[in-house]
Parts: C-alpha cells; sequence; structure tokens
C-alpha cells in the first residue's frame, strides 16, 4: 500500500512540475466548453436572404416587409434580376432568393395562382431544408392572411400541437454541453495516461521502475490512481461551469453521475494503457490515440444520432464506451433518468472498463518481459 | 547555404522513412478516417421511434397512420388506447415522440371540422425534435391537401439538388484530415530534438534557423499534399461527389493549405518543451475546433458574433469555403480570392513566428 501511494505522489509531483499540464488539462478544457457549448447549434439563424421584385405591387412590397421583419433572415436588399441573385449564390454571399413574377398581383387577382420562386443553396443541405421550411411556412402565413382579408375560405384541416419535452425551447445547448463534458474527459484522461506510460519507457525510467520492489499489478493501480483523481476534477469543473455559465443544472442523481464517471474513466484509462503498449514513441502513442479518439467522438453520437448511420456502422458503435457515455450523460443530465433505466449502460461501461484494464495490464506485463 | 538546407530536408526524409510504423499509419489513417466519417455523418434522419396512440381507430386514422408508416423517417408502433406514462417511455428511450389521435378523429375529418393531434416529442436533441414536429406536421396536413391557394411557392435547390449529405461533408472531411494530420506531423518536429538532445548538435552546425524550419517543412509537405490527394480523389469517387470546378485550382490552394497545418504545428513545437506537451497542445488546438466552429457540420452564421470571430482564426474555416466552393459550386479564383489570400497570409505568419519562437530559444 505504501509503494503505491509514493508512486501515486511522484506522478503528481511530476504533474504539477510540468506547468504546461495544468494549462492542457484544465485550462484548455475549460475555455472548450466555453466557447464550443456557447458558439454551436443546429438551429439556422441570420440567412442572408435577397428578394428580387419584377411586379413592384403593394402585393409584392408586403411580402418583402413580412420578410424584412423576421430576425431568421438578414434580408440584404433587392437584388435587380435572377441573375444577380444568382451570383450572390455563388459568391457565397447569398443563400437563399426569393423571386417574385412579374404580374404577380393580377395573376393573383384573376385566381391563376402565379408562381413565386425560391432559390437555395443546397451545399449545406440540412440548412438548406430548414431555411426552405421557413420560407415556405412564411409564405403560407401571407397567404392566410391575404384569404382571411378576401374573405375567402381557409381549410381547417389537421393541425399538429408540439409538445417539447426536457427541453421546450429546443437550445442546442442543453444537448451538446453534457456531451462536451464527456468529449473533453475521453480525450485528456486516454491521451494523459498514454503518453505518460509511453515516456516512462522512452527515458528510460519505466526499467528503474521495474527493478524497484513494485509489482507490475502494484505500478499499474499507481498509475491508474492519479489519473482518475484527475478526470474526476476535471469532470466536476465541467459540470460546475455548466451550471454556472450555461445554467444547465443536473436533472438526476449527482452520485450516480459520478458513479457512472468512475466506470467510464476505468475505460479510458484501460485504452489509454493499451495503447502505450501498442506504441513505442510518443509519436507513435499520440498517433494511435487520436486517431482512435478521432473514430470514438464519431461514432459516440455526440453529432449525428447513431440511428442515421448505416447498420454495419451502426453495430460498431456497440463497442464504443463513449457512446454509452454520452447516453447515460444526457439521460441523468436533461431528463433525470434513475438508475433503473440505465442499469445497461452501467453494466455495460463496468465491463468494458475492467476488461480493458485487465487485457491492457497483461498486454503490459508481457511487454515488459 | 542551399547545401546545409538540403541536407536538413535529406535527414528530415530519412527520419520519415525510418519509423515505418508512423509512415504507415500517415498513408492509412486519413483513408480509414474519410471511409468511416464519409459513411457515419449524415444528417438524414432516420428510424425514429415513434409511438402513435390510435384512440379513434377508424379508417380515417389508419389513413394517417399508413402515411406516416410510409417514410423511413420513422419506426411505428401503434397502440390502442392510451399511452399513460410519457415520461418514462422517454427515459427507457421506448420512443422519441408520441403522436395522440383523438378519439372524434374520424368523424372530424369527415364533417370537415378542425381537429388537433397532440403530438409530444422528447427534445433533449433539439434538432431531432424540430425535424419530427416538421415531419408530423406535413404528414398530417398533406393527407389533406386539395386546396388551391392564392399563389405556389417553387422551389429550386441549387448545387446540391436532392440536399445528400454527402457533398457537404467530404469536401469538409477533407479539409479536417489535411490539417489534423499535418499538424500533427511537424508538432514534434522539432520538440524531438530538444528532447533527445540532437538539438545542441543541430546548432553547432553552420545552419540558419529559417533553414531549419523551412527543411523541416518541405518534406512534410509532399506527405500531406500526397495525403489531401489521396483522400480527394477517393472520396469524389466513393462517395459520389463530382467535382465542378478546376482539379488544379484545389490541388493549388490544398499545397496553401498543407503549409497553413504544417506551420501551425511547426509554432507548437518550437514553443513546447515536451513532446508530449507539444502534441497534446496540436491536439487540443486542432481536433474540437475544426470540427465544431469551422462550418464543417454547424452553421457559422448561426453562432453569436462574437464566436462568429472565432471561427474566423481557425484556418480550416477557409479551406473549407474554398473546398464547398470549387467541388460543389465549380467556384474559381475570382470568388476565393479573400479567403485564399488569408490561408497564405497565415502561412506567411506562422512560419515567421516558428523563426522567431526559434531564434529566442537559442538565445
Amino acid at each position: 500500500m505504501g509503494k503505491i501511494r509514493s508512486l501515486v505522489k511522484k506522478e503528481f509531483r511530476q504533474i504539477r512540475r510540468t506547468k504546461a499540464y495544468f494549462a492542457l488539462i484544465f485550462v484548455a478544457p475549460f475555455m472548450q466548453l466555453l466557447i464550443m457549448g456557447s458558439a454551436i447549434t443546429n438551429e439556422v439563424k441570420n440567412i442572408p436572404l435577397v428578394i428580387v421584385d419584377q411586379d413592384k405591387t403593394p402585393s409584392s412590397r408586403e411580402i418583402i416587409d413580412k420578410f424584412k421583419a423576421v430576425s431568421i433572415f438578414d434580408y440584404l436588399g433587392e437584388a435587380h434580376t435572377a441573375e444577380e441573385a444568382t451570383l450572390g449564390l455563388d459568391d457565397g454571399l447569398v443563400k437563399a432568393a426569393i423571386i417574385i413574377p412579374r404580374g404577380f398581383e393580377r395573376d393573383m387577382e384573376r385566381g391563376l395562382s402565379p408562381a413565386v420562386q425560391v432559390l437555395v443553396d443546397g451545399v449545406d443541405g440540412n440548412s438548406a431544408g430548414i431555411s426552405l421550411g421557413y420560407i415556405t411556412s412564411m409564405a403560407a402565413g401571407i397567404q392566410k392572411g391575404w384569404m382571411m382579408a378576401r374573405k375567402l375560405p381557409v381549410s381547417g384541416g389537421v393541425q399538429v400541437i408540439p409538445r417539447y419535452f426536457y427541453n421546450p425551447e429546443l437550445d442546442s445547448k442543453l444537448n451538446f454541453v453534457p456531451g462536451l463534458i464527456g468529449l473533453l474527459l475521453l480525450m485528456i484522461t486516454t491521451m494523459l495516461t498514454a503518453i505518460n506510460i509511453v515516456r516512462e519507457k522512452e527515458l528510460g525510467t519505466l526499467e528503474q521502475l521495474m527493478v524497484t520492489p513494485l509489482g507490475g499489478t502494484q505500478l499499474i493501480i499507481g498509475k491508474i490512481i492519479p489519473f482518475t483523481i484527475l478526470g474526476l476534477l476535471q469532470f466536476s469543473m465541467g459540470i460546475l461551469a455548466a451550471r454556472l455559465v450555461f445554467g444547465i443544472p443536473v436533472q438526476g442523481s449527482i452520485p450516480l453521475l459520478y458513479g457512472m464517471v468512475l466506470l467510464f474513466i476505468m475505460t479510458t484509462l484501460g485504452m489509454g494503457i493499451f495503447f502505450s503498449t501498442v506504441a513505442n514513441t510518443q509519436q507513435q502513442a499520440m498517433f494511435v490515440a487520436w486517431f482512435s479518439m478521432i473514430f470514438t467522438l464519431l461514432l459516440s453520437g455526440f453529432f449525428v444520432p447513431i440511428n442515421n448511420m448505416p447498420r454495419i456502422v451502426q453495430y460498431l458503435t456497440y463497442l464504443n464506451p463513449l457512446r454509452y457515455f454520452i447516453t447515460v450523460l444526457r439521460e441523468i443530465y436533461l431528463k433525470g433518468t434513475p438508475f433503473r433505466n440505465l442499469w445497461k449502460e452501467a453494466v455495460i461501461l463496468g465491463g468494458m472498463g475492467v476488461f480493458l484494464i485487465l487485457a491492457s495490464s497483461m498486454r503490459f506485463h508481457k511487454r515488459l518481459k | 547555404m542551399k547545401r546545409s538546407f538540403l541536407s536538413i530536408v535529406r535527414k528530415e526524409l530519412i527520419h520519415i522513412f525510418r519509423d515505418k510504423q508512423s509512415l504507415f499509419m500517415v498513408l492509412t489513417m486519413p483513408l480509414l478516417m474519410l471511409l468511416l466519417y464519409g459513411y457515419a455523418i449524415t444528417l438524414d434522419m432516420k428510424a425514429i421511434d415513434i409511438i402513435i396512440a390510435d384512440h379513434s381507430a377508424g379508417p380515417e386514422s389508419r389513413e394517417l397512420i399508413r402515411h406516416i408508416e410510409a417514410t423511413d423517417f420513422f419506426k411505428v408502433s401503434v397502440y390502442r388506447g392510451g399511452v399513460a406514462h410519457i415520461g418514462e417511455l422517454f427515459q427507457n428511450r421506448e420512443a422519441q415522440c408520441i403522436l395522440e389521435i383523438p378519439r372524434d378523429y374520424g368523424e372530424s375529418i369527415r364533417t370537415g371540422i378542425p381537429v388537433q393531434l397532440q403530438l409530444s416529442i422528447d427534445a433533449s436533441d433539439p434538432n431531432a425534435a424540430n425535424f419530427i414536429q416538421n415531419y408530423v406536421s406535413r404528414v398530417a396536413t398533406l393527407s389533406f391537401a386539395g386546396y388551391k391557394g392564392l399563389f405556389t411557392v417553387e422551389p429550386r435547390v441549387f448545387y446540391n439538388p436532392d440536399m445528400r449529405s454527402a457533398p457537404f461533408f467530404i469536401p469538409g472531411l477533407i479539409a479536417l484530415i489535411l490539417l489534423l494530420i499535418c499538424a500533427l506531423l511537424t508538432s514534434i518536429a522539432i520538440v524531438r530534438e530538444k528532447e533527445s538532445g540532437t538539438m545542441e548538435q543541430l546548432l553547432v552546425s553552420p545552419v540558419k534557423p529559417v533553414q531549419i524550419i523551412l527543411g523541416k517543412v518541405l518534406p512534410y509537405t509532399f506527405l500531406g499534399f500526397f495525403d489531401g490527394l489521396m483522400i480527394l480523389i477517393v472520396g469524389s469517387l466513393l462517395f459520389d461527389v463530382p467535382i465542378q470546378g478546376s482539379v488544379l485550382l484545389i490541388m493549388a490552394m490544398m499545397l496553401i493549405y498543407v503549409v497553413t497545418g504544417l506551420s501551425l504545428g511547426m509554432l507548437v513545437s518550437t514553443v513546447a518543451k515536451t513532446q508530449a506537451v507539444a502534441m497534446l497542445a496540436a491536439i487540443t488546438m486542432t481536433v474540437l475546433p475544426s470540427m465544431l466552429m469551422s462550418g464543417f457540420i454547424f452553421p457559422i452564421s448561426s453562432m453569436p458574433e462574437i464566436f462568429q470571430l472565432v471561427s474566423r482564426i481557425i484556418p480550416a474555416t477557409y479551406f473549407i469555403e474554398i473546398i464547398r466552393g470549387i467541388v460543389l459550386k465549380g467556384n474559381d479564383l475570382h470568388n476565393l480570392y479573400k479567403p485564399a489570400s488569408i490561408l497564405l497570409g497565415l502561412d506567411a505568419v506562422l512560419i515567421a513566428l516558428s523563426i522567431r519562437a526559434f531564434k529566442i530559444r537559442l538565445e
């Protein structure tokens, strides 16, 4: 026990001595959480819009005024011709253009149902779809107003009344911030462990540790303890920032959350140790850690719902500890889900953690001999 | 002068080719990343679990259910009778939304009275929630279309008419992968020599800092450029993303961008004291910012204004604009001179900074 304690002490001393570590473990993730938590959003806002008014009647001017008034669109002004609007799309300055044809008002009065053309930049298909949706529903609203003013029958039909649970404002932050905390935890703990061990290998101090009366298992435990503590600290800072800066409280049980974090850290440290056994130099360790990280991020459901992915890729995500952890984080954080609905994830994370640590420690022992 | 520069280049090349494991990774990982990311990232929603509680159970409600089942957007389970614990269903993740069709639905439709459908959505993924709401509304109103309005809206989608995800993501992915690889490649180029003690040897040799920095950047430029070409070709063919503009222009831009990534790594390397710090810093500076803040997935124009400024200092932002412009819109240089000159400027600044940081180290 005393041996492990002195090893842990040594690790902390090393970490404290390297000032840059402090910045990388605490300051950088904190900054990233702040910046990215406030910046990224799936919403589509400030769509740069131009309108080509070939009709120049009260009706067409009313359409322009309506679009000007909404903050979803960033109305850039009138374009004179359709070509001018298209050039704007080419340059990327304009994302949507509305063309009101000549004779629009007259045709409407005659009941000819003229077509208003809408041009959208489809490069970002998702945003394009949303912009189109906004424009069509604005047009439908204008139309309804006109029809009512003319005492024309407006069809009643079916109306869908949505009720949003857990996030009534549909705020992206609530979705991304807990996920980001998980991502940052994974990145830092895995990489720190991997590099730490490989560095000792490179410098030859690992051999010195081996000739001390420390056993291999004690050596591994002595590495796991300090990094677990660092991980927990980093995580606590994350939830504190979520609370204080973004005003996102944890809806569920905090002890449950920490229990899950511990299980997850076992998997990240296990991966870190594993990478250190694969690599001989710090560069290789970083390459391996970094590439696996990119895949872990992608296949976690953080960016894209796993349901969207092709079947085979979905199977791959079952191997990803982060997938379960992100689910757990979001469930506990936003929905206050209790343990009885999360035990499956807990069992899988725990199993993966124990397996990864045991397997990589065994590999580590073999490597040393 | 020229000879000492060349010998630095030669020395780096030897380093690169000696470490077969790293070289192998540098050449295969970008492809692997492209494949996995290319197939996995798609924003086209699919297979969302919906529970439909059909209180009316008449031909009209069955008709509506059939319409919803017809899309691969939803995976439908129909409950006869009520749904008691909506919260429990959501916490169990049995469904992402629950649609309730009221008892008088059939009658209202037949008699033409407006009718309301209650749709409960688990909005912990707000993007999906938005989609679900739009989609259900559209299906519900579509099934009772057949009224003529005063005017119609006729959409025309440019550059990517089917609004597919691949043409959006593949060019962005190339930008992302290139930057990550390049920054990582050079991030330890100098610090490794510091740690292994060969730095002193370099310093006593008659080589100038400029030569050392440029001599180290040059060989990696080939490597990065090769990686870039490889993923451009594979990505374009495999994911069916034809290149509308000039391939030559893409190559020229790619060269500029590769140097940006490399010199970013170089700067980190001259400042950092240990390899571990250098690589961690390089990863922190590149991975998340380039993925999340560059417009790769999340639209920049939707960000708060201050954070739009942050995205302006990320090199990937500019290259994504360039490569999407050329590949999808067939842009040529006169559409793109702005981002291109910013990237060039970044190259110059980063290299100058590395040389300066290196000189300070010397003293």
